[in-house]
C-alpha cells in the first residue's frame, strides 16, 4: 500500500525541497504542503508538474489522488506570519 | 482527426472547457463535482464538459495534450488553468472569477 511516508520521501529525493508534508492513511487519497525554492518564478500549474514530474509513473499507476499545495520559502515564511 | 486534435479545437472553440469524470449534474468523482461547483458559484453558464469515463480516448489524450496526470482539468479560452487545487486556490483568492470576467468581456467587445 501507498503511505504518506513514501510519497515524502520519494518528492524529497527527487526535488530539492525546503519541506515536505504528506498526510493520508487510506492508500489511494493524499493531501501535500511542499515548500521549495525551486518554485520561484514558477506558476501554480508549473509548481504543480514539477511535483507531479518528482513522482514520476507512480502517480499514473499506484496514487489515485494527490491534493497539493506549493509554495516558495518567501510564501511559506509569509503564511506563517499571518 | 486524431483525439489531440480534437481537444486542441474542443478548447479553443468553447470559451470554457472542464474535463471531467462523470456530468455536471452527475459528477462521478468528488475532485471533478468539485470544479463544476466552483465554476457555477463563479456564474460560468456556457460549460462545455468533456465525461472523460464516457468517452475514453480523452482519459489518456488530455494528460498528454497538457502534460497532467489528473482529471477534473479546467480550460478558459483555450488555456489550461489547471487541476482541482489550482482552481479552488485560485477560487479563494477571486483570481478565477477576475479571469472569467475579463474573458466574458473579451468575448462581448
Amino acid at each position: 500500500m501507498v503511505t504518506a511516508d513514501s510519497i515524502k520521501n520519494h518528492i524529497e529525493t527527487t526535488l530539492p525541497c525546503e519541506l515536505v508534508h504528506v498526510e493520508g492513511d487510506d492508500g489511494f487519497h493524499f493531501s501535500a504542503i511542499i515548500v521549495s525554492a525551486e518554485f520561484r518564478g514558477k506558476n501554480m500549474v508549473q509548481q504543480h508538474q514539477m511535483v507531479y514530474r518528482a513522482l514520476g509513473d507512480r502517480m499514473k499507476q499506484e496514487i489515485h489522488a494527490l491534493s497539493m499545495k506549493t509554495l516558495t520559502p518567501e510564501q511559506w515564511a509569509e503564511s506563517n506570519r499571518s | 482527426m486524431d483525439t489531440q486534435e480534437t481537444i486542441k479545437q474542443q478548447v479553443t472553440t468553447h470559451p470554457v472547457v472542464l474535463y471531467m469524470k462523470g456530468t455536471p449534474q452527475a459528477p462521478q468523482c468528488g475532485f471533478s463535482a468539485h470544479a463544476v461547483k466552483v465554476l457555477n458559484a463563479c456564474g460560468v453558464n456556457n460549460l462545455f464538459a468533456v465525461n472523460v469515463l464516457a468517452e475514453p480516448e480523452f482519459r489518456q489524450g488530455i494528460k498528454e495534450y497538457s502534460n497532467w496526470p489528473t482529471i477534473p482539468q479546467l480550460y478558459i479560452n483555450g488555456e489550461f488553468i489547471g487541476g482541482s487545487d489550482i482552481v479552488t486556490e485560485m477560487y479563494q483568492s477571486g483570481e478565477l472569477q477576475k479571469l472569467l470576467q475579463e474573458k466574458k468581456d473579451q468575448a462581448a467587445s
